[in-house]
């Protein structure tokens, strides 16, 4: 096809020079020569323009030999005999080979300015149509299709791992080996252009990093910019797919969220309600048996105050595991304030009143002890799952003990008790969900107060351990002890 | 006390805990009504002669804040809050939308006596402003800026000397952080409210018998503080 335009085309000039010498040879003798000569540059020019530069310089050589042979006198010869006309045929020569040349340049330039709108037009295209591609596999088949449009085999590889993993998937027509792959995985780690003396890799940079690799068959010699171009979109294409995919995961992950709380919640309301109802209507016993003054109250009133004291320790165990279940969900927002650990001690031995009001308390709290940053509510329950387990597990009438001093960089608590202590070989089991130190059915409890302790602390980035020797027992947390605000002089 | 007896308005859906609350207030000598949603509660207390209101944070037909807002657009009765929920943000809401004082879910009829109490008696403010204050082995004379503990003067910082004047102007009230630091140190320093904390622990160290356990100048976790003038 290529080849007979071609050919044609240099027969098409020689048509045009026979054509004009047909039509102007009855003018001979009625027209001067010198408007032949421009007869035939015309011829020269047209097909310069029309038909390229080879035929055009056909067409000049021929006009000047047509020219000579059929209007120079001698006629039907090549001999000139005016010398004059050997100037007329250099300047005709002359003329028509420059001619030739620039019209054939703007014609090269024409058509190279037409190519390169196509090319961008041909991208305008594949950038809409990457712009509308919801998955990687859709960017995968319209970078493949346009570059088949265009006689160039390719693949891409893409990382479909998570961060920090690279593991590239191929998908596209041209074949990659060990090799190829080692190529294109260098060019996706240092971001850059790799070339290979059959196949070209170009990673497909985003605007933070590589996303995959391109690499395309060198069927031509120079690389074009358009495969670079494509390049390029594809890594912005397959970029915003990534954080279209992240924003929708985390919008899940919210609504999941969401949805967990609200039960929690709503499960802690409807577990506290009977409590409540339970505790309030026990006192109401108590009160109304006290006030009849029968003899048979003793022993009824008795079992109203067990009534209540077994509500209030269920409500502890319900709190508890509520908390776990909060903890476990993995995404407890800490309240944390810079506060004194006093503030927290003083409370939590008043919520436990009912329980270690026979007891003698040792508290040692240095008057001095710095601030540290926790959640109040949360370390509240921590200090009194310890302290509440340390009436529990010890013997009865013997003190508890609570010290906290400045450890190193941490601010340390001990809970101590007297009694029969922690079994030695699971001191760190008793820390773990639904373990008890020992199996005793005799007081009640759930295991799951020191697991709800230790989740609270780690979240305060604080350790926690339990120690004894024997007769004692104590707990020993810590917690960070970083740097307090500063008090502002005028303030204070 | 006048002769007009006393009325609590009980605001809460759950009809257990609704009627061992109704029967301690009954009990302890008021008249009780009671109301199982916000719209009814309000209507109660709209019709008047009403003197303290008992509110659960949770009601089914409206959230216990907007109850709180829209009775404190034409009313400033003592509110008590009742919460079954654990999130302190949600009762530092409700004080600070103008309820009084909080209880959480479980309490004991002793507990809950003792707060409507309190709230009853800040009801009627005595004709005289009260300066001279009385509480475990301390006297303070607000007025002339004098704190003795046991016989002995203590002296106090400014700063100290003010928190004790509004805690002592507060008492058996929750304070937030919040509140007190307004009170005390002005707007503006919201993001300080561990200074709150530290003068506390100082009023403490200062006032009380064993500062580790304070028995007057409690803390409500998550919360504030609560002057406690009379131990139980």
């Amino acid at each position: 096809m290529l080849d007979y335009w071609f050919r044609a085309r240099y027969l098409l000039a020689l048509t045009l020079c026979a054509l004009i010498t047909a039509l102007t040879l009855p003018l001979r003798g009625r027209l001067d020569l010198a408007n032949i000569v421009m007869l035939f540059l015309l011829v020269v020019f047209i097909a310069a323009v029309k038909l390229g530069r080879g035929p055009a310089v056909l067409a000049a050589f021929l006009s000047v030999a047509l020219f000579d042979l059929f209007f120079v006198p001698p006629h039907l010869s090549f001999t000139v005999v005016d010398a004059q006309y050997l100037v007329t045929f250099a300047v005709m020569l002359a003329v028509g080979l420059i001619t030739s040349h620039l019209a054939s340049h703007i014609a090269d330039q024409s058509e190279a300015i037409l190519a390169k709108e196509r090319e961008t037009s041909m991208l305008y295209e594949l950038a809409r149509d990457l712009g509308a591609a919801l998955t990687l596999a859709q960017v995968v088949d319209i970078v493949g299709r346009f570059l088949r449009a265009i006689e160039m085999d390719s693949a891409v590889l893409i990382n479909e791992g998570s961060e920090g993993r690279e593991a590239l998937t191929i998908h596209g027509t041209l074949p990659i080996g060990d090799r190829a792959r080692g190529l294109a995985l260098t060019a996706y780690r240092q971001n850059t252009t790799v070339n290979d003396a059959d196949s070209v890799f170009l990673p497909l940079a985003g605007a933070t990093r590589a996303r995959g690799v391109l690499a395309v068959a060198r069927t031509r010699g120079a690389l074009q910019p358009v495969v670079e171009a494509v390049a390029s979109l594809s890594g912005i294409a397959i970029e915003r797919i990534h954080y279209a995919q992240i924003a929708q995961q985390s919008e899940l992950e919210v609504q999941s969220e969401k949805l967990r709380s609200s039960i929690l919640s709503s499960l802690s309301h409807d577990l506290r309600t009977p409590l409540t109802s339970l505790v309030g209507l026990a006192d109401t016993l108590t009160d109304t048996l006290s006030d009849r003054h029968t003899g048979a109250s003793d022993n009824a009133a008795e079992t109203a105050a067990m009534l209540r004291d077994q509500s209030l320790a269920m409500h502890r165990m319900v709190t508890n595991l509520l908390e776990m279940a909060r903890l476990q969900s993995g995404r407890v927002r800490l309240n944390k304030q810079w506060q004194p650990i006093d503030d927290i001690v003083g409370s939590s031995v008043r919520l436990l009143d009912d329980i270690l009001a026979a007891r003698q308390l040792d508290i040692a709290l240095p008057p001095d002890l710095p601030l540290v940053c926790f959640d109040a509510v949360l370390m509240e329950r921590v200090l009194c799952n310890l302290l509440e387990n340390a009436a529990k597990y010890s013997t009865p009438g013997t003190p508890i003990g609570l010290l906290a001093r400045v450890c190193a960089l941490n601010l340390e608590v001990l809970v101590c008790n007297e009694g029969a202590g922690f079994p030695a070989d699971r001191l760190d089991q008793v820390f773990d969900p639904f373990v008890r130190g020992f199996q005793e059915q005799t007081i009640a409890g759930t295991g799951i107060g020191l697991a709800v302790c230790r989740a609270i602390v780690s979240a305060h980035g604080g350790t926690i351990a339990a120690e004894s020797t024997p007769g004692k027992a104590w707990v020993r947390l810590t917690l960070p002890l970083g740097t307090p605000p500063e008090m502002d002089g005028d303030l204070s | 006390m006048s002769d007009v007896p006393i009325r609590v308005v009980v605001v809460e859906d759950n009809p257990q805990i609704r009627r061992f609350v109704s029967d301690a207030i009954r009990k302890s000598g008021c008249m009780a009504s009671e109301t199982a949603t916000a719209r009814a509660g309000l209507e109660t207390v709209a019709a008047g002669d009403a003197h303290l209101v008992i509110l659960d944070l949770g009601l089914p037909d409206m959230s216990g804040i907007d109850f709180i807002r829209e009775l404190r657009l034409w009313s400033s009765l003592p509110i008590l809050i009742l919460s079954a929920r654990t999130a302190e943000h949600d009762k530092i809401e409700a004080l600070d939308a103008g309820a009084d004082d909080y209880l959480t879910k479980p309490f004991g009829v002793g507990e809950l006596l003792a707060r409507v109490r309190v709230l009853l008696r800040r009801r009627s403010p005595p004709d005289e402003p009260v300066t001279i204050y009385h509480f475990g082995e301390v006297e303070v004379d607000i007025a002339r800026y004098t704190v003795r503990r046991a016989g002995e003067d203590i002296h106090l910082t400014q700063i100290e000397h003010r928190l004790l004047a509004v805690m002592l102007a507060n008492a058996g009230k929750v304070l937030t952080h919040r509140h007190l630091m307004e009170e005390v140190w002005g707007p503006g320093h919201a993001e300080q409210e561990h200074y709150v904390r530290i003068y506390i622990r100082r009023l403490r160290q200062k006032l009380e018998r064993d500062p580790t356990q304070p028995r007057h100048f409690l803390t409500e976790t998550g919360i504030g503080y609560r002057f406690q003038p009379r131990v139980k």
